[in-house]
């Protein structure tokens, strides 16, 4: 079974010795930080099967999908409109990285004062070590901020086929029309890469099914609104890192099955922590897998994380997108609609962003707010004074974390957190 | 009962004991390479039934004398009441750190923001360029506040701030014209940390760089307010555990 | 290297005079516009009647205050330009009675909405990219929303022939300047890159461009009759400056290069040559769309690719005989730093040139490493020459 992963994943290019390293720490983290929760409800054992099989059996299910003549998208962004990459025949997975990687490589192309998401994305790539940008058939990057649109540049030289899809800065019609006038030229583009012409059905099926996962991960976010919270921040993290590059179809049927053992420690009132842990949301820049440092300092510390205002979280799959359009065109409306709602910090202004994390603080019932922000990402550093200060005038207490993926600051992180969570005592 | 508080700091570890709200024993010592033997030693110095831990070493402190624990944050925040009523503001500049802290009427935090990264604006700071400069540490302030000019040092960061300090020797600057240049540098780097946490007063500064009388002086002039420095303002931090501790 | 030409004079007067001259034309009604960018239709603006003016920050005073709601790990242009608005230090910001920013970097973008509670202050949403007709039409229509906004605010209309009007004055001192720039591709350029910068500095900042173009006119007439012929006289290495935004106050670097003997010869930055990098189109029936073609062609690294950038600078380095290039970028400008790369393999590789990256703020307190970087740079140039 493990020479069938080792052939398949020489076949696809990658530095094996590098490739084991990643994976040894990768295995020890999960160990530490994951295995080592206590009171998980035991549903999430599909998380462990997940992780421990993210490189072997997921890769193995992609390479059997292009057996049979389908394409593989990669992308970085929860823009990337996945109905589309389904309608035309295709799987999108997600390759933001959350683990330094080849750093000295990456900086002969990259200033370190790049956030450290952008530099793994770049660092796995150089280093060859990941199976799902070695393995996609497109590579789709979005012109967000400043240090990916400069990033794309440089992976447009490192991989064959690289796509770059524009979008707005602004909410407004022409904001919106530009994000349409993309969205038809990636379905074009999507049906030049699979030959597969898309038509009103193919795209209605394709957004079910991402509406399907949608819906499981909304539900599992509702059930912790309850007092005490049935799943720890870490596991619901996970379960949003998952959601980005699991099938679709065994993602919704195995979190449905999580979420029945969370209904059900709800009624027995048993949470999995302490009745007067403090709950956190925590909010601003994604954390993609196995960036798990935050949380793991935030629960090791006795609080709860009840909430993610982040891309990969609430931010990334808060709506569904409607399904009862006819035509083509009114299913890509729906599409297009959808896609415009995420309120990222790249958009000017960003009012929409504030409301939601206000919301989200009640309706998740959270003691305070943790922002997140990534060292020298400067949309969401800039926004994070705003939001503290719309937070702090509504009497939630704020803590802005500034970090990136190395270990050195842990202490320093900790002791912030402590702080802030004797503060919300 | 006899309350401890221990302060176990990357520079130093300090320890006071109170019994019936008063402070029946203080010690203070080098960390060295061994904060918790250190810590240990001052523990089994004193007499004390029930102790709380702070700092930088707290963590080990719990693993090594079962010892509760609050963040530093907490320690100063109660400490610093203990003499100054009505403080609804503190900086507290360390050896290795640099805190503002915000408090309530009541004396519970609310905000506050932290600088252990990096040596510039802390005590390192000031050692560094005390002995560039060629001055004993204890004597720095003073000569410093001899001064009537300033020689301007601009950078953010130490190693850089210590070439600046080279270029002007070698131009002829008066040392103790730089040395107040470079007390003004930490005082705006404070400055900096408090207006994005507060200036409510009273304002106290605590820590062991708050006996700095340029410091002091400088803050003064800055903020255009009165500032409370306690008596022993290195202690606070152990003070306020051990207040912490018998209140528990 | 002083000749003091009289009209170089006449143009730094314009310059110093610049604050005066808005004062006036305010008190006489016009309405000024703050503009921080060269992206900034600057002959719309002066189609509906309105002025204007450069508000970029280039001195670091107003920093500590910036520092106290943005982040000290943000280029330094932006934080004097938030800081002097913030502390209200800029007699130009003040005059202003609005200001025009662009979406061009994260760090502008973000800025540019707390700057709006401060003054008003409009966005112009630029594609990311100059490549596509869907760019362009974006563009144009952001154009034609500024022109809607425009004729509500200054209650006017604004005719298409009042914008051809401003773009062929435009176009001619652009032509103008552009030759005055060209000078020094001579053999003994008659103007160093310092007085270059403040002749297109006096340009952003006046109200009155016409007698700048007089005595920009009259520049070149002076220069071209005081040429002096090559007789074998040892000539100063001839640097490209190129990279992020410099102007009176931040342009540590050039006078570093100018003290140390070398010519600043081009100055691809914004204060400089970037800012006349194409014509506007006059045989366009759409005056309108003919400034959004140019501007969005503006070889700034917000867009994506930036191939105008490197073409301009090769076409640069052929035409002012350049031995070296510097190219400075400001501490946290990702933009500037990620293009370092591919511009250092151009002009090493394959202009086969000396190369130097440079990253500093406003501050002083790095000069002498600055100096050090510079010298070395210029001794391997003279080596290899």
């Amino acid at each position: 079974m493990s020479d069938e992963n080792r052939r398949m994943w020489s076949e696809l290019g990658l530095n094996l010795r590098a490739h084991d390293q990643l994976l040894s720490v990768l295995s020890n983290a999960y160990q530490d930080i994951y295995l080592s929760q206590q009171n998980r409800p035991e549903s999430t054992s599909y998380f462990d099967d997940v992780m421990s099989e993210i490189h072997g059996q997921r890769i193995q299910e992609l390479m059997r999908e292009k057996q049979q003549g389908r394409k593989i998208v990669g992308s970085y962004c929860v823009f990337v409109p996945e109905e589309i990459v389904q309608a035309a025949n295709a799987t999108l997975v997600g390759l933001c990285s959350g683990a330094d990687f080849a750093e000295e490589e990456v900086e002969k192309y990259l200033p370190r004062n790049t956030c450290s998401l952008i530099k793994s994305s770049l660092g796995f790539k150089l280093g060859r070590v990941c199976p799902f940008l070695e393995g996609s058939d497109m590579i789709v990057g979005e012109n967000t901020c400043d240090g990916k649109k400069k990033f794309y540049e440089t992976l447009s030289d490192l991989v064959p086929n690289m796509y770059v899809m524009d979008l707005p800065q602004m909410k407004s019609q022409q904001g919106r029309q530009m994000l349409r006038s993309e969205f038809y030229r990636f379905l074009e583009a999507m049906q030049d890469l699979t030959g597969f012409q898309v038509d009103a059905t193919a795209l209605r099926n394709g957004i079910r099914m991402v509406n399907e996962k949608r819906k499981a991960i909304h539900r599992l976010q509702s059930l912790r609104t309850a007092d005490p919270a049935p799943i720890s921040g870490l596991d619901a993290l996970l379960a949003n890192q998952i959601f980005l590059y699991e099938d679709p179809r065994r993602f919704a049927r195995e979190v449905h099955k999580i979420c029945d053992e969370l209904e059900q420690r709800i009624e027995r009132g048993e949470g999995v922590f302490p009745a007067n842990a403090p709950r956190i949301l925590v909010s601003g820049c994604p954390m993609a897998v196995p960036n798990w440092k935050v949380p793991h300092i935030v629960e090791s510390a006795g609080a709860v994380i009840v909430g993610e205002e982040s891309c990969v979280g609430e931010r990334g799959n808060r709506n569904t997108t409607e399904e009862e359009g006819e035509s083509l065109e009114e299913l890509m409306e729906a599409v297009v609609d959808r896609y415009f709602g995420i309120d990222c910090a790249i958009f000017t202004p960003n009012p929409d962003r504030t409301e939601h994390i206000l919301d989200m603080a009640k309706r998740y019932r959270a003691d305070g707010v943790i922002h997140y922000g990534l060292q020298f990402c400067q949309p969401y550093l800039m926004e994070s004074f705003g939001v503290e200060k719309s937070l702090e005038d509504k009497g939630i207490p704020v803590l802005r974390l500034e970090t990136d993926y190395s270990q050195e600051d842990s202490g320093q992180l900790q002791t912030r957190v402590e702080a802030f969570l004797e503060l919300l005592k | 009962m006899r309350a401890a508080g221990i302060d176990i700091g990357s520079r130093s570890v300090k320890l006071v004991v109170l019994r019936d709200g008063k402070i029946i024993h203080s010690a203070i010592a080098d960390t060295g390479y061994d904060p918790q033997g250190v810590a240990r030693g001052l523990l089994d110095q004193a007499a004390w039934d029930y102790v709380l831990a702070t700092g930088y070493g707290r963590t080990m402190a719990q693993l090594h004398f079962q010892a509760p624990t609050v963040t530093e944050i907490k320690a100063h925040a109660r400490g610093v009441r203990h003499s100054c009523t009505d403080c609804r503001t503190v900086l507290d500049i360390g050896g290795q750190d640099t805190k503002a802290i915000s408090l309530t009427n009541g004396g519970k935090v609310t905000k506050f923001e932290m600088n252990d990264r990096c040596a510039a604006g802390t005590g390192k700071f000031l050692e560094i360029m005390a002995s560039n400069l060629g001055f004993p540490l204890e004597d720095f302030g003073a000569q410093a506040l001899r001064a009537e000019e300033m020689q301007q040092i601009s950078s953010m960061c130490t190693v850089f701030a210590e070439s600046e300090v080279t270029s002007a020797i070698a131009k002829g600057a008066d040392r103790r014209e730089i040395a107040k240049g470079l007390h003004m540098s930490v005082v705006r780097r404070a400055t900096a940390m408090l207006k994005r946490v507060s200036l409510t007063s009273e304002v106290a500064f605590t820590g062991g760089v708050a006996r700095n009388a340029c410091l002091l002086h400088l803050l003064r002039e800055e903020l255009q307010l009165e500032i409370l420095v306690p008596d022993n303002p290195d202690m606070t931090g152990a003070l306020g555990a051990a207040l912490l501790a018998a209140e528990a | 290297m002083q000749h003091h030409y009289q009209s170089l004079q006449e143009i730094d007067r314009i310059r110093d005079h610049a604050l005066l001259h808005l004062e006036q034309a305010r008190e006489q009604g016009s309405k000024i516009v703050g503009i921080y960018c060269i992206f900034a239709p600057g002959e719309l603006i002066r189609a509906a009647g309105c002025i204007p003016v450069g508000l970029c920050g280039k001195k670091e005073d107003p920093i500590p205050e910036a520092e106290t709601v943005l982040p000290a790990n943000l280029c330094p242009l932006i934080k004097s330009s938030y800081g002097y608005a913030a502390t209200d230090t800029c007699p130009y910001f003040a005059q202003a009675d609005m200001v025009l920013g662009e979406s061009t970097c994260d760090g502008k973008i973000k800025m540019f909405e707390l700057l709006n509670e401060i003054k008003h202050c409009r966005i112009l949403h630029l594609p990311p990219t100059s490549r596509t007709d869907s760019g362009l039409r974006y563009w144009y229509r952001e154009i034609l929303k500024l022109k809607d906004f425009l004729e509500d605010w200054t209650g006017q209309r604004i005719s298409h022939t009042a914008v051809r009007r401003e773009i062929s004055r435009s176009n001619r001192i652009g032509r103008t300047l552009w030759e005055i720039g060209g000078t020094c591709q001579w053999d003994h350029p008659p103007l160093s890159g310092s007085e270059m910068m403040r002749i297109f500095e006096a340009n952003s900042s006046t109200p009155y461009p016409e007698s700048l173009r007089y005595y920009a006119d009259r520049l070149l007439q002076e220069v071209a009759s005081r040429r002096r012929s090559t007789n074998g006289t040892a000539s100063r290495p001839r640097i490209l400056l190129t990279g992020s935004p410099v102007g009176s106050g931040s342009d540590k670097v050039l006078q570093l290069l100018e003290q140390l003997g070398a010519q600043a010869v081009a100055l691809e930055n914004c204060t400089g040559l970037k800012s006349l990098y194409r014509n506007i189109r006059e045989d366009c029936s759409d005056p309108l769309h003919a400034l959004a073609e140019r501007y969005l062609q503006t070889p700034c690294p917000c867009m994506t690719p930036n191939a105008n950038r490197f073409n301009f600078i090769r076409d640069l380095v052929r035409q002012f005989r350049i031995q070296g290039v510097v190219d400075l970028s400001w501490q946290s400008c990702q933009p500037y730093s990620v293009e370092s790369s591919t511009l250092s393999r151009m002009i090493r590789e394959r202009l086969n040139l000396s190369y130097l990256h440079l990253e500093t703020d406003y501050s002083n307190s790095d000069t002498e490493q600055l100096r050090t970087r510079l010298q070395a740079f210029l001794e391997l140039i003279e080596d290899n020459a």
